[in-house]
Parts: C-alpha cells; structure tokens; sequence
C-alpha cells in the first residue's frame, strides 16, 4: 500500500503543477505587481538632467498627481512613446523622466560623457516631442532600483501624498491610457 | 499549389501516425503479430511523408513564394540562399516543423535498428513514438501551419529574417538541440513500453542507453553551441545568462544524464529499476514543458516567440495528456518492481545513487527557479524575480561535492570496497591537486581569491583522479595496447564525459574571475592597452552585405610589440526592418579570446569601443564538445550493433 502511494508522488506533483501552467497561461507575465504598489514613493536626491546644480528630492514632486516615466534615448519603446505621452502633456497630465542610462555601468567605473548625452536628449526629444515637465537622472540607480524598474520604458501613477498607485511596463498607448491609467486618475480626482 | 502539396503530406503522415498508434499497441496488447509488424513500414512511411514536407518548404522559401504567410515573414528574396534555408526554422511554425522532421526520424531510425528486439517491445515502442508524432502532426496541422497564404493581398517582399537569426550559430544550434529533445523521446517510448509490457529488466535498460546517450550527445553538443552562439552576439549576456529558455534546455540534460548513469547501473546490476524509469519519463516531459515555457508566452525570455493563449493551451493538454498518462501508469506498475541486486555503503552503486541525487536537486533547483516566479505571482503574492546570483550560489554550492564525487566514484567497485586501499589513492591524487593547481593559478594571474583556488582545484581534482584511473585499470593487463584494447566504449565515454566537464568548471571559473573590459573612445592611429595587449584603432569603414549596410571597424593588436591579430568589428544596419546589428570581432586562443565591439561614432572620427579579455573561455566549449562524444562514442560500442537475433519472436 505504501509503495503504491509513493509510485503515485510524482503524479500528483505534476497535476498541481499543470494546474499553475493552466492560470499562467491566462495570466500576462509583462503585468508587474511590484513591491512597493500602494507604498509612497522612497526617498532620494537626485540631480535634474540638464543641470546638475538643480536637485529634485522625493519631497519637490509632493502636491499634484504625476506620472513617473523610466526611458533613455536608447530604448526604441520609449522614443514611440514619446508622441503619445506628449499628447497627454497637452491634456495636462504632468509627466516627469527618469532617466535611465543603459551604457553606463558604475561598477566597471565607466568613463561618461554628461555633455554628449544631453545634447542626445535634447536632440530626440525636439524630434520625437518632449511630454517632460523635467527629467531626473538616476546614474547610479539606486531610485530605479528603489521602484522596482525592471526596464524601459516603465510608468509609475503616484498620488498627489506620493503613494504608487501603478506600476506599468512596456509602452503607454491609448489603448493602456483608456483602460488603466484613466480610470486610476479618474478614482484619485475627488 | 505547392504548399498545398507539402499541407496534404503531412495530413498523410498524421494518417499513418495515427495507425502507427493504433495497430502495434492494439496488436501488442491482443497478442497479434500481423498488426505488431505493420509498425517499421508504417514508421518508414511517415518520415518519408514529414521530410518531403519540409522539403516543399525548404523549396517555397528558395523560391520566395510571399503568397505564404510564413515565408513572407521570415524571409525575403535578398536574404542569402543558406539563411533562407534557415529561415525554414527561424519563426514558430517552422520551428515546429522541424521539430516533426526530427521526431519522425528518429522514429523510422528506431525502426529500422530495432530489428533483435522482441516484436511485443518493438511494436509498443513504436506505438508511443506514433502517438507522440500525432500530438504534434495535430498541432501543426491545427494550429501552426507554415503553408498558410496570405491571399488575395500577399506582399512583394517579405519582411527578412530577423538579423539576428542571421548566424552560423542559428543553422546548426536549434537541429542539434531538437535531436536531443527529440532523441529523448526514444528513451522515454522504451520505458513506457517496459512499463506496458510489465518487464522492468535490464534487457530493457540495454536497448535504451544508446539511444539515450546519443539523444543525450546531440543535447550537450546543442547547448553548447547555443552557448557559444550568446557568447559571440553581443547584448545576449554572454556564454550563461540563467534564461527561461537556457534553463529549459538545461533541465532536461541535467536528467538525461542522471538517466544514462541510472541506466548503467539497471543494466549492469539490474537496480534501481523504477528509478530509471521515472528518470526517462522526466526526461521527456522536460522536453515538452520546456516547449510549453518557450511557446505559450508564459514566462518573459529573449527566445520567447509570439505568444497566444490557444498554441499554449494545446501544448499545455498534450503535455498533461502524455506526461500525466505516463506518471499515472507509472504509479500503477512500479508497486511490482523488485530490486534484485544487494550492494554495500562504499560501492559504485551508492556512488552512482549519490551522483542522482546532486543532478535531480540541480533539476530541481532550475525547475523552481524558472517556474516560482509564475507560481508566486498566480497565488497572489506580488512579482518576484529570481536572478543569476540564486543559480550561480546553489549551482556553486553543489558543484563542490559533485565533482569531489566525480573524480573518485569510478574507482569503486560495484557490490562493495574496502576503504584504507582507497582513501590511501585519494590521499596522493589530493596533494597532485595542490601541486598543479598551485603551480598552474600562481604561474598565471596575480591576484587569487580562495573561491577561484577551490573551484579550479575541483577542474584538475577530476583529471588527476580520471587519469589514475585509466592508468590503473591499463596497467593490470599484461601490455599497455592490450590494456587499451580491453577498455570498453562506456568507460573511454566516461574519461571523456567526467574530463569535458573539468574543462567547463575551469573555464566558468577563470573566465568569471580573470576577465576584463575596457570602453575607450579612439581616432584613428591611437592606442589603448589591456592586460598585456596593444589594441591600435585603424579607423572606419562603409561595408555594404547582401541585405545590409553599416560601419566596420578595424583594430590591430600588438603583444610585446609583435603582430597578433586584426579585430574586425562590424555595425550593421538592416534594409528591411532597419534594425542594428552589432556584430563583435573575436581572437579565439586556447587561453584566451580577445573580443571586441564597435560602438558608436562620437564625432571628428572618433568611436567608442569596448575590448575584452577572457582567459580561458574557449576550454568552456571545448568541454562540452568532449562531453557530447562521450555520447557519441558509446555507440561505437559492439555490444549495441548486434545484428538481428535469431527466434526471438514470441508474442
């Protein structure tokens, strides 16, 4: 009797583990809940993109719904973004960046060059549309890693008290507008 | 007409499958020798059918017909002829097609090599190959045809193979990993058709091991390539990035080669029968849900192709169908499986059991770190991610005593030892480990951690105990060529396997400790030095390739003022898609490869390069290619090419 209990172990692993397949296959991998959803946004002192002597602190942003934009001019999601976003700047949403850049590695003590990449920005953003209110850079990643960035491009809704209200990845369209984001900023207008 | 023709072929072949299915099993359960030997013909014949269907595709895509969907959008008429060929197993459709080609050869092999044995394990053999080429016949035919039009608005020119499909590495590396998987599929039919027949005997377990280990040869030989292939394409994260899809390769050749040194011991012993067993089933359904995890979408990885619920629906079915099917009659059957053979503490069967143990926690540990991220997520406790630092530590942690174990369990003997005699042999070979390692890490590089000490002390632990062993068992024959001679295929296979993999951790070990890197911005004429090499940028050319355009640069290199090499460095700019390519420049040394990427230009003829070193990374796939013929060797061995034996024929 026990033996023919233990011959059937490895069957009833498998079944729990077909049952787990079945809902992850209904299930959207892209689709992050991150850590810190629900959570304020941490803490950080970072310098603006284009002018190192201006710093944003967690605390600059307080007061008004934004949304937190990851992206880097080497990242082709973010750049078609980039029109839509600008559409949505017309609208009045506020739009802050985040800069990511992917080339710079800090632990290999990378060379970097800060006049080449803004010149870069300015030069994508003048073609592609500029939906930014600001740009933070984040060189070391220390709030990207903060947020849980898996990625670029990733948006993040934060509420006018800085809490995460959403943790998108991949592009924003208006297909992902209509469906996510508007009924989220919808539900924090009073 | 054509691709309808190559459509009609393969609906053919599920015919013949099916009764390839139905007849043998149906015949081998009635006692009924007529049906059982309707199998080899009716094998024959599908693979016959499936290999002219993919030669209609193979002639579809030469002749860039674009009314097909698929040629149309995997290939175009400037891409070269031998990508277009490859082209045929570049997107998920073809891919599945090959997938059938490899299936129905190796069915029709197993047919015609299978004449000695027994019709009963014959035709059931065969039998679940067929129903296996039926699953996915079905699937191709239902769900992923590659002879679908796109009419009446078809396209002028198709939309290319994706650039970075476009590589030697993409011609050979998905047929070779698809042999194994497929191979695997052989081992698994003999054991479901043991556990059909109710025969768990060795007999058994003999006709399975060749089999299994050129599945298993043509696995190591497949991942390796793909190994290397990352390693030369930049931006895939080099030789091991701990990928969904690695992973799934991984698995199943972690319990493929727990399988054939299962299978030596219930061949030569005849224990741990239904060990063996469930280690062929494993096998397989490992196959098969790694296709599930590449397929459905179900986990985020670079190799993922297009997702769609339905394609991972049927996979998904199959997979519990076949899997589900065979776990089931396992439990049903391995209640009447008895050991026959008694052995001690210290002896080659305990030292083959252990050996199991580390590769199916191995499994286990990728099997969980692939899959709990989903799992975590499904039952509602947030997205976790799980990196390469989880593998490198437990695969680090278990390597120890894996290899410890490696270097001495082919001294003992089956049944039992006495230890002093032993622990006395192990006590030398341990301080010639010191010695060479020693003289070996200090000789080489300036700066040695005691991690890199231990694991490549490990690497030479294995030669050294490998090699005495060989010496030892030569030297009690009378003449070293006798000796020689008497040595049989499994044992050089296992010199062969156990030294391939002292190859791989000294490589994975000196490779991580001892490479460097270095971005610098040149014009042309100026120098940048790496270790002890002189890099010289020759500046920046236009190339212009069949279907692509770009920038390669060149750079020579000095070592001590002498010539070594000229670095050629391409960044290429595809014409359809417009997509960049970064194609690196490799110097590959037997101790070391230069490797080289073009960056971007920075103005006034200046460009950012980056430039690395990598002591000993070669040795990696130098490894793995000596460890897959240790699968291929065995094969040579007499004992499996026994011509047809007389009056074995009882039903």
């Amino acid at each position: 009797m026990n033996k023919k209990f233990l011959g059937l172990v490895p069957l009833l692993i498998f079944v729990l583990l077909c049952v787990f397949l079945y809902q992850g296959l209904f299930g959207n991998p892209r689709e992050l809940q991150t850590g810190r959803l629900g959570h304020t946004m941490p803490a950080f002192e970072l310098p603006d993109l284009m002018d190192e002597r201006k710093r944003w602190t967690d605390q600059d942003l307080l007061g008004e719904v934004y949304l937190l934009n990851v992206w880097g001019t080497w990242c082709p999601t973010c750049i078609a973004e980039l029109g839509y976003l600008t559409e949505l700047r017309e609208q009045g949403v506020r739009i802050i960046g985040l800069y990511y850049e992917q080339a710079y590695d800090p632990d290999f003590g990378d060379q970097f060059d800060i006049d080449y990449l803004r010149a870069d920005v300015q030069q994508m953003l003048s073609r592609a549309g500029d939906p930014y209110q600001f740009n933070i850079l984040d060189l070391e990643r220390t709030l990207a890693l903060d947020l849980g960035v898996s990625g670029a491009p990733e948006t993040f809704l934060v509420d006018k008290n800085g809490k995460i209200i959403l943790h998108h990845t991949g592009d924003i369209n208006p297909r992902v507008w209509r469906s996510k984001f508007a009924p989220a900023i919808q539900e924090l207008q009073p | 007409m054509i691709p309808e023709i190559g459509y009609f072929s393969l609906v053919l072949a599920m015919g013949l499958s099916l009764l390839l299915c139905i007849f043998p099993l149906w015949g081998a359960y009635t006692g009924n020798l007529r049906l059982m030997r309707t199998a080899p013909s009716l094998a024959v014949g599908q693979c016959l059918l499936v290999l002219f269907s993919f030669g209609v595709l193979i002639y579809i895509t030469l002749a860039d017909d674009f009314t097909v969907a698929y040629v149309a959008h995997h290939s175009s008429s400037t891409l070269p002829w031998y990508y277009k060929v490859t082209s045929t197993w570049g997107g998920h459709e073809g891919a599945i097609l090959l997938w059938l080609v490899m299936q129905a050869s190796w069915t029709a092999l197993v047919a015609m090599m299978s004449k000695s044995l027994p019709w009963v394990l014959r035709a059931r053999v065969l039998g679940v190959l067929g129903f296996l080429g039926v699953g996915f016949m079905l699937y191709t035919l239902w769900m992923s045809s590659p002879f679908e039009r796109l009419l009446p608005y078809y396209p002028v020119e198709g939309r290319d193979l994706n650039p970075l499909l476009q590589d030697p590495g993409m011609i050979i590396h998905p047929p070779l990993l698809y042999m194994g998987y497929v191979g695997l599929s052989v081992s698994f039919s003999f054991a479901i058709a043991a556990l059909l027949t109710g025969k768990l005997d060795n007999t058994w377990a003999k006709w399975s091991r060749p089999w299994t280990m050129a599945a298993w040869g043509f696995l190591t030989l497949g991942i390796t390539i793909g190994s290397w292939w990352a390693y030369s394409e930049l931006g895939w994260g080099g030789w091991w990035f701990w990928d969904p899809v690695e992973n799934a390769s991984l698995m199943p050749w972690l319990v493929a080669t727990a399988l054939l040194h299962s299978l030596a011991i219930t061949e030569k012993r005849g224990v741990f029968k239904s060990w063996t067993v469930l280690l062929a089933i494993a096998a397989f359904s490992l196959c098969l849900l790694g296709t599930f995890i590449v397929r459905s979408g179900i986990i985020v990885s670079v190799h993922a192709f297009a997702t769609d619920p339905d394609r991972g629906l049927f996979i998904l079915s199959f997979l519990a169908l076949v899997v589900g099917g065979s776990l089931a009659l396992y439990g049903l059957r391995v209640s009447q499986v008895y050991s026959e053979g008694r052995y001690k503490l210290v002896s080659r069967e305990v030292g083959l059991w252990v050996n199991n143990i580390f590769l199916v926690v191995a499994t286990l540990i990728v099997l969980l770190g692939t899959l709990l991220p989903m799992i975590h997520k499904e039952l509602g406790l947030g997205s976790i991610s799980i990196g390469v630092p989880f593998f490198n530590q437990m695969f680090a942690i278990l390597i120890v005593p894996f290899a410890i174990l490696m270097g001495i369990a082919p001294m003992l003997r089956w049944k039992q030892n006495k230890l002093p005699p032993l622990a006395k042999k192990w006590a030398a070979i341990f301080v010639a480990t010191i010695v060479i390692t020693s003289a070996w890490l200090f000789s080489s590089f300036d700066d040695i951690s005691t991690l890199t000490y231990l694991a490549t002390a490990l690497a030479v632990w294995i030669c050294i105990a490998t090699v005495v062993d060989l010496v030892e068992k030569v030297s009690v024959h009378p003449s070293t060529a006798q000796g020689l001679k008497r040595l049989g295929m499994s044992y050089w296979a296992m010199v062969l396997g156990h030294v391939g993999i002292a190859f791989v951790i000294a490589s994975v070990t000196l490779t991580s400790a001892y490479s460097v890197e270095r971005s610098v911005v040149m014009t042309k004429g100026e120098t940048a030095t790496l270790n002890e090499y002189e890099y010289r940028f020759e500046g920046v050319n236009e190339i212009r390739g069949p279907n692509y355009g770009g920038h390669a640069g060149e750079v020579t290199v000095f070592k001590d003022g002498e010539y070594v090499t000229l670095l050629h460095a391409e960044k290429r700019l595809y014409d359809v898609g417009m997509q960049f390519m970064t194609e690196a420049a490799i110097d590959d040394g037997f101790y070391r490869d230069l490797y080289l990427a073009l960056g971007e230009s920075m103005g006034n003829g200046a460009w950012s390069l980056r430039i690395y070193h990598k002591p000993y990374v070669r040795w990696m796939w130098l490894g793995g290619i000596l460890i897959s013929l240790a699968g291929f060797i065995v094969l040579a061995d007499k004992r499996y090419r026994r011509r047809k034996q007389p009056s074995v024929e009882h039903a």
